[in-house]
């Protein structure tokens, strides 16, 4: 395990029938929000899963705080506030009951995270959960977690089907968490499909597709490596760092080296109309379209 | 974002990030900050938030400020000190007028671009300009009557 990191994944894998997760390797540093990021059926779940050990791996290490399952598996959970997608065994339990309970199993219950998370919102505090709205059994999940008091936060789409002010509490819920001024090494790992989530809150992105890590990005690189440009004509052959290209009325470019592209269009004497930012949504996907097309050249790379 | 709904202490800075932008959070907070400072609206010796209170603020990470304010303190803004939080550094005028200088540049060098780009001649852009600056100096008097 590299030094100093909270949860360290060495050659971990798992798989389910056709599915296969893995084999995955990735170290998140104590300080960190890392958002998991993937397509439905990628395999974000089973990876947060993997650090509850509620999925133990086929094969491979997991370990968090220096600590690995099942030796350690108490003192790990001790310091974790984890909100499930799908939670079993709250079904029966009101609101009011799971507070009590889950406060009175963790010394460090923060109370004004959970009632500040779930404030505007009308709960009633003795109606089962199965029966609250799927929006208001999601805010309490997150709301349990969060207030836990804990070192690591594991949230698997804590802002998903939530309306804005609702998602608006939770970002600021997960920001207050992680710059809570009494634990200085808090650390975040939660899923999601909300690109503005990520752009938000998270410092790395954990990038999965079809079972496999593409990698740990840190969000502000990975915002700044990449660059639309209109040129105003058409540039003759290759272009350095140019990875799309659509020529109409207007010419627009992408590039994942941004330096060396303006610097060749310079030289070219091709002036710039304008360049943006391109869409986290849109570098994803050319990431997306690279591992697709590095897999037809060798489709066993894996194997 | 919007409500806060835990208690605010110390200094505050009114930072807000946009989603509508697609550049990286922190380099909101630095060209919102940077405003503040160059603007003078923050004075030298102005205490700033904690890293951790300015990400509270505006529901960002820790290492989103964090990063903000040491590029901002790279380029001579804000000061750092150990125990004694972050202010807003002295800054001489003529520093100051050169940073106010390099960003109007900037805004001409594009209406330069443009301007050539529609054809413009030197004397026309010249034209162009004395009128902007006349322009604005009736609408001067216009507020002043």
């Amino acid at each position: 395990m590299t030094q100093g990191s909270i949860i360290s994944l060495r050659d971990v894998s798992k798989s389910y029938g056709a599915f296969e997760l893995g084999p995955i390797d990735l170290d998140v540093e104590p300080g960190c929000v890392v958002a998991v990021v993937g397509l439905i059926g990628s395999g974000k779940s089973t990876l947060l899963s993997m650090l509850m050990n509620l999925v133990p791996p086929d094969s491979g290490e997991v370990s968090l705080f220096g600590g690995a399952f099942p030796e350690d598996e108490v003192a790990i959970k001790q310091k974790i506030g984890y909100a499930p997608q799908l939670p079993t065994g709250y079904e029966d339990l009101s609101p009011r009951t799971l507070c009590e309970l889950v406060s009175y199993f963790y010394p460090g219950w923060d109370q004004e995270a959970y009632e500040g998370l779930l404030s505007g919102v009308t709960i009633e505090p003795d109606r089962p959960f199965e029966e609250l709205s799927a929006g208001t059994q999601r805010l309490l999940i997150v709301a349990l977690a969060l207030a836990v008091g804990s070192e690591l936060l594991v949230l698997d789409e804590p802002t998903a089907g939530l309306d804005p002010f609702a998602r608006s509490r939770v970002l600021a819920g997960i920001s207050r968490f992680i710059a809570d001024e009494r634990h200085r090494n808090r650390t975040v790992v939660f899923a999601t499909h909300a690109m503005e989530d990520v752009r938000l809150i998270a410092d790395h992105i954990a990038f999965l597709v079809d079972g496999e890590l593409l990698g740990l990005f840190e969000t502000g690189a990975m915002l700044e490596g990449w660059m639309v440009f209109w040129p105003e004509r058409e540039p003759e052959g290759d272009v350095p760092g140019m990875v799309e290209f659509d020529s109409g009325d207007l010419v627009r470019l992408v590039s994942d080296s941004p330096g060396e592209t303006a610097e060749a269009l310079r030289a070219r004497n091709i002036g710039v109309l304008r360049t943006e930012t391109l869409d986290l949504e849109e570098i994803l996907s050319h990431l997306m379209r690279r591992r697709a097309e590095r897999r037809t050249e060798s489709p066993h790379a894996r194997e | 974002m919007s409500e806060k709904w835990y208690p605010r202490r110390g200094p505050y800075v009114p930072i807000s990030l946009s989603m509508e932008d697609p550049k990286p959070m922190y380099r909101q907070i630095e060209s919102q900050l940077r405003d503040f400072i160059l603007s003078g609206v923050l004075k030298p010796g102005t205490k700033l938030p904690t890293i951790r209170a300015l990400a509270r603020d505006a529901s960002c990470s820790v290492i989103t400020t964090q990063r903000a304010y040491r590029d901002l303190e790279d380029e001579g803004l804000i000061l750092s000190r150990q125990g004694r939080g972050t202010v807003v550094a002295e800054i001489t005028e003529e520093k100051m007028n050169a940073r106010r200088r390099e960003a109007v540049k900037v805004v001409f060098g594009e209406a330069v671009r443009i301007g050539r780009r529609a054809g413009l001649t030197e004397e026309e852009l010249h034209a162009v300009l004395d009128e902007t600056l006349q322009g604005d100096q009736t609408e001067i008097e216009g507020d002043r009557s």
